[in-house]
């Protein structure tokens, strides 16, 4: 490895450490020490001590919100760099000779799979490939036929119903279509994983729902119902449900599904914006190829029901393998045969 | 389905309990079934009245009108007739609103967030059942009577007091308990074969209007059925 690849691990490793934003716009350069001193402070005088430091500095005129987006993508290029070359991380999930069949298909066959901590993984593969089924294994709503799925060191296919619910408390998962609940209004469907899984008082958690609904841009939308509201407000409002428990994993099954370019983007942003604050390890199941090669740290190929290449993005990225190519491509003619 | 029945009462027994969802559930099922219940006991015990006195007469027992009209009802028909009317109203809607939760996922949502479902969806629907149906049938028994007296005395001019008197000299308690299980047991059916179809429903709007029907058909049939075995055990 030359002396410049070293440098660059130590520049990328020094990167990937976890700041808050404020900190990254002004290690970046983006405003100065003094303009985040008074951002801070205007904050803090209207008692909003969570409220987005990004929003408050776009609100005092300090940074555009460009820029701010520019900033963010450059850290996560960053580590995105720093992970492809040393490839340190833990693994929380992990997946031992899974087999699934369903209507005497089999879906998984014989799936091998780890995800690594604090991370950004990206499932990809073909329609039918086992994506949502492998997805819906690591939180335990379907059991393998055969083989284990590891959660830390937690067996899902070995645990009683209550450690199943304790573990699953880990988790939040964004599903394909929302899944809001259509008799509670968006504030109250935000609120009910505190309701129902908390003690805490009401006003606390109608505190945490404005916040999460001022991340994702839904303020002022509380009192709609989930049927009035466009498919990417739902996928927002959904987004901001699995932030409010501030999950240790988060699960999201095809979050820019049917959704126009626009609002796609806003979702990737919210999502490498969310990873940015949080660091929760995040996966999720897209068809956006290549745009999510740009953003995410790991990715994992499913060809039927087998994992065909996983490592990181960058690594996919430049796969010589020609059913990966293919499928980044989307040409018709390879290994992949559709018609 | 009795697997599924039985992890459902063991879940309604463990905590957290959610009384506010119970309250729902027994206004979902109860409160808002009244109008139907009032309007079919209104009628059925009017046509008792109207075919009993035409019966009666041929034999001269016309006096017997107002304990045939309050037996047939009290044993019989409120009961039936309740199970039936709920299952049309509310079981239908039970086991649509459960089976669109789980093709739109919400289910599953539920599952993620590490609450058990048959505890939080299901418990409190079977056990709103079984508290609203004999209260519901109770109202129907009293309506039902109510409808037999209007056309007995308004209608074909008998004695109000031939009527009730009669009705109090020939309903004893055991007629009422026999009315209040079958009620408890028709709850039962309703709710928990409704909710079944409806949580286990598949493949898309398709397969919740099949859920849907199915649960009103076999709800309706087991009502049928389990009334003719608990008359024959009770009789």
């Amino acid at each position: 490895m030359s002396q410049t690849s070293f440098q660059d691990i130590s520049q990328a490793k020094q990167d990937a450490i976890p700041l808050p934003l404020g900190e990254r716009l002004v290690r970046n350069g983006c405003v100065s020490p003094a303009q985040l001193e008074q951002a801070l402070e205007a904050q803090s005088k209207e008692g909003h001590k969570e409220t987005l430091i990004g929003k408050t500095l776009i609100e005092l005129g300090y940074i555009t919100h460009p820029a701010l987006l520019n900033c963010l993508f450059h850290q996560l290029t960053r580590e995105r760099v720093a992970y492809h070359l040393d490839r340190q991380a833990q693994t929380i999930i992990r997946f031992e000779n899974v087999e699934k069949s369903l209507d005497g298909r089999k879906v998984l066959d014989n799936l091998n799979l780890e995800i690594p901590a604090n991370k950004i993984t990206a499932i990809i593969g073909i329609s039918g490939g086992g994506k949502s089924v492998t997805l819906k294994h690591m939180v335990g709503l379907m059991k393998p036929d055969k083989g284990e799925v590891w959660v830390g060191d937690q067996p899902l296919g070995r645990l009683s119903t209550r450690k199943l619910n304790h573990v699953r408390r880990r988790f939040s998962m964004l599903f394909q279509e929302g899944a809001l609940f259509d008799s509670l209004n968006v504030t109250d469907n935000v609120a009910f994983p505190l309701r129902e899984t908390t003690r805490l008082h009401e006003e606390e958690i109608l505190r945490r729902v404005e916040l999460c609904l001022q991340e994702v841009n839904l303020v002022g939308m509380g009192n709609k119902y989930p049927d009035e509201l466009s498919g990417g407000m739902r996928k927002r409002a959904a987004l901001a449900r699995a932030l409010v428990t501030q999950p240790e994993i988060i699960l999201l099954d095809e979050p820019t599904a049917g959704l126009d370019p626009i609002i796609e983007n806003s979702i990737h942003y919210l999502i490498c914006d969310t990873f940015m604050r949080t660091r929760y390890t995040t996966v999720f199941i897209s068809h956006a190829v290549p745009a999510i090669f740009d953003w995410c740290h790991h990715v994992v190929v499913l060809h039927r029901g087998r994992v065909l290449a996983s490592g990181p993005s960058l690594e996919i990225r430049n796969s010589s393998d020609p059913t990966i190519k293919q499928f980044i491509s989307g040409d018709l003619d390879g290994p992949i045969q559709v018609i | 389905m009795c697997l599924f029945l039985i992890s459902v009462l063991a879940n309604s027994v463990r905590p957290p309990y959610r009384p506010k969802n119970l309250l729902n559930q027994i206004h979902f099922i109860g409160i808002r079934s009244l109008f139907v219940i009032i309007l079919t006991a209104i009628f059925a015990g009017m046509v008792l009245a109207l075919q009993g006195y035409y019966t009666l007469t041929r034999f001269g027992a016309e006096g017997l009108l107002g304990p045939a009209v309050a037996l047939s009802i009290i044993r019989e028909l409120g009961p039936v007739l309740s199970g039936l009317m709920v299952t049309g109203r509310a079981g239908s809607a039970l086991a649509a609103e459960l089976g669109i939760m789980r093709i739109r996922e919400q289910i599953d949502a539920l599952e993620v967030m590490g609450i058990a479902p048959l505890q939080f969806l299901i418990a409190p629907r079977i056990i709103a059942g079984l508290i609203a149906l004999p209260i519901l049938t109770v109202i129907f028994d009293v309506i039902g009577i109510l409808g037999g007296y209007l056309i007995a005395v308004q209608l074909l001019e008998m004695s109000s007091g031939v009527y009730f008197s009669g009705i109090e000299s020939a309903v004893v308690m055991r007629d009422i308990v026999t009315g209040l299980i079958k009620s408890v047991g028709f709850g039962l059916i309703i709710t928990w074969v409704c909710t079944y179809k409806g949580y286990y429903a598949k493949r898309g709007a398709e397969g919740v209007s099949q859920a849907t029907t199915s649960a009103v058909v076999l709800s309706s049939v087991f009502i049928l059925i389990c009334d003719y075995f608990i008359t024959s055990i009770l009789l």
